[in-house]
């Protein structure tokens, strides 16, 4: 079974970072705006907006690492297979006959650690779902277009 | 052709209505309502111009409205400022739902929706053409996609009606089910109840005695409240089904029903994804089910034109099931329940959320001196019974062309899916399954479920049978298109 690329890793990270950030800045302006005397929020100091970012931070590198060990996809002889998530594991297969068109997209950061996400559709309402991020731009390219070809070989059925 | 003369007054009036209660509403919130006593000849004089330039408007699109349905296309023409020309292909029509409400009735006149495949919303809407003109265009749409001539058309016998709601089923189905929407005007209820409270004094009772006339109120509130909730329900359900009838006409279903407002909706079995035996907790007692189906890219019921949910509203299980074989022909349905250690997992599921009631109803007596916390004890026996029966109607069963699930205590869905209507198979495991090792398999179609049940989903299965479920799925959908 194939692994992402290792540095998808910094991808999630630094998007948990951003979070992380996001969430502590509201708390770091409510530590500095609120009145001192307010019943609720007195307490609340700025040191608490640090906290609040180290522990989001933490969590999100732990799942950013997490989310890398357990990603796994193969491309089958006639089916994609996609193993993912921490919490919630979920292994997905899709049969070629079923794919609909199949993307590649580059996020900014994606694009600045130079790393792709193919995207497979189905006429499926969990379409969506199936996405395989964390892959070499020539890797994603190929992959885009064996399975387009894969797709048009299999019977042009889409069951709807 | 043109739509009927009645729709121009029917489109103002029904157009009017729908702003001026924002209009009236918008002033009142804006300026209170000092306002429209004050500065009333000028509220009139407004309503008039707008009303007279309503009308006019109303005139120009009926003017400028105009639609033909050729050999192989609808075309529609429309648009009062910017123009649209639509040329809607026949053989992308999945419905076409013809809807009446009281006041067309009264005119004669009938609301047109052309449904297409793919699309979530109403592809064309005549609002509106004569009854009649409904009704033509209706049978035109239906012949011209199977391409048969009027004559061959005329000579087809009439329908064959499946199914037909009666008057005592009417009445026990109204009874029987329960209409969630009717719930939700409970919330209503809510906000009063802080204030009704304080009127009756609750606050300062401490002693044994009022405390237990107060328990006994509350419940004989609860209880009449509970039956009112259930009147309504059973009163809307009675004026929606009434008159229900379904009718096989070649590739389609077609279903009629309404008291006030008369639906008459299609549903093309060739698009059929999924069919699905439902029954809540008072229909299962009593042996009675129905049956809702699932086509591609739109389900009865979530259409703008809000046709039924169901095939069959109500029928005895039996019957339900037969119908539902002469659709699908799968095998008779012998499930298989999770293992028991889901049962267990369930319990304890349940008693975790029971004793957070516990805790917060301790804590609620900790800080607000609220009395009988200790009643919430009885929530972990509760907890019990209720992974029991969540276990006990959970089930899978694999036959030769077709996936079973079944899911649900209060609402029960046993839903079959064709092997050939698979798009992916997904096999997901939470944190807590992986304790216990198990897992559960959805069956994906291209169905567009968004009210009942969520998607066929084989709940709680052992890790392994999961994935050879999983395997065994994929290699099915694999044969099934090898031999057509």
């Amino acid at each position: 079974m194939e692994r992402l690329h290792p540095r998808v890793r910094v991808v999630w990270s630094v998007g948990a970072l951003v979070s992380a950030l996001f969430v502590a800045a509201i708390v770091g302006a409510v530590a500095v705006f609120a009145p001192a005397d307010a019943a609720y929020v007195g307490w609340l100091t700025l040191p608490y907006a640090v906290g609040v970012f180290v522990v989001f931070a933490a969590l999100g590198v732990v799942f950013a690492v997490l989310r890398y060990r357990v990603f796994r996809f193969e491309v089958r002889e006639d089916t994609v297979f996609i193993q993912r998530g921490v919490l919630t594991r979920v292994r997905t297969v899709v049969p070629y006959v079923r794919v609909q068109h199949v993307d590649t997209q580059r996020g900014p950061l994606e694009r600045v650690v130079g790393l792709s996400t193919v995207v497979v559709y189905t006429a499926g309402s969990r379409g969506a779902d199936v996405s395989i991020p964390g892959l070499t731009p020539e890797r994603a390219e190929e992959l885009q277009s064996s399975l387009r070809e894969l797709a048009i070989e299999s019977e042009p059925e889409d069951a709807v | 052709m043109k739509l009927h003369p009645l729709s121009v007054p029917y489109r103002a009036l029904t157009k009017g209505v729908q702003l001026g209660w924002a209009a009236i509403f918008g002033i009142a919130v804006g300026s209170g309502s000092g306002a429209f006593v004050e500065y009333w000849p000028f509220v009139v004089a407004g309503v008039a111009v707008l009303a007279l330039l309503g009308v006019g408007y109303q005139y120009l699109y009926y003017q400028r409205f105009s639609y033909e349905l050729t050999a192989d296309t609808l075309d529609i023409g429309s648009g009062v400022f910017a123009r649209r020309e639509r040329e809607i292909p026949l053989r992308r029509v999945q419905n076409v739902d013809v809807t009446r409400n009281v006041l067309q009735r009264a005119l004669g006149i009938a609301t047109v929706n052309v449904e297409t495949a793919g699309g979530g919303s109403t592809e064309a809407k005549l609002e509106c053409v004569s009854a009649a003109e409904a009704e033509r265009i209706q049978s035109e749409i239906r012949r011209l996609k199977k391409g048969t001539s009027a004559e061959e058309a005329a000579a087809e016998p009439e329908a064959d009606v499946l199914y037909e709601l009666d008057d005592s089923s009417l009445v026990a189905y109204s009874f029987l089910s329960f209409d969630p929407r009717v719930a939700s005007g409970l919330v209503v209820v809510f906000p009063l109840l802080g204030p009704l409270a304080a009127a009756l004094g609750i606050g300062g009772i401490r002693n044994g005695a009022a405390a237990a006339v107060l328990v006994v109120l509350v419940g004989l509130g609860l209880l009449v409240l509970v039956a009112g909730v259930w009147l309504a329900s059973a009163a809307f359900r009675f004026v929606k089904f009434y008159g229900f009838r379904l009718r096989r006409e070649g590739d389609d279903l077609r279903y009629e029903r309404g008291l006030l407002n008369r639906y008459t909706g299609t549903i093309p079995l060739d698009k059929l994804q999924s069919v699905s035996v439902t029954e809540n907790v008072l229909m299962r007692r009593f042996g009675y089910a129905g049956l809702a189906v699932e086509t591609a890219g739109y389900a009865p019921g979530d259409a703008p034109s809000g046709g039924s949910e169901a095939a069959v509203p109500f029928a005895p299980r039996d019957d339900v099931v037969a119908l539902a074989q002469t659709l699908e022909p799968f095998d008779s349905i012998e499930l298989e329940r999770p293992p028991s250690r889901a049962r267990r997992r369930f319990a304890g599921r349940y008693s975790i959320l029971a004793g957070v009631a516990v805790v917060a109803a301790y804590g609620a007596h900790a800080v607000w001196g609220v009395p009988f916390w200790w009643l919430s004890v009885a929530l972990f026996p509760v907890a019990v019974a209720g992974g029991h029966y969540r276990w006990k109607h959970l089930g899978h069963q694999e036959q030769a062309g077709y996936a079973v699930t079944r899911s649900g205590f209060w609402s029960r869905a046993t839903t079959v899916v064709p092997y050939y209507r698979l798009q992916t198979v997904v096999e997901s495991q939470t944190v807590f399954q992986r304790r216990w090792n198990l897992a559960s398999v959805v069956y994906d179609t291209a169905g567009s479920r968004r009210l009942a049940g969520g998607d066929a989903t084989a709940h709680d299965v052992d890790e392994t049978d999961a994935t050879s479920l999983r395997d065994r799925a994929i290699d099915r959908l694999r044969e099934s298109l090898g031999s057509e």
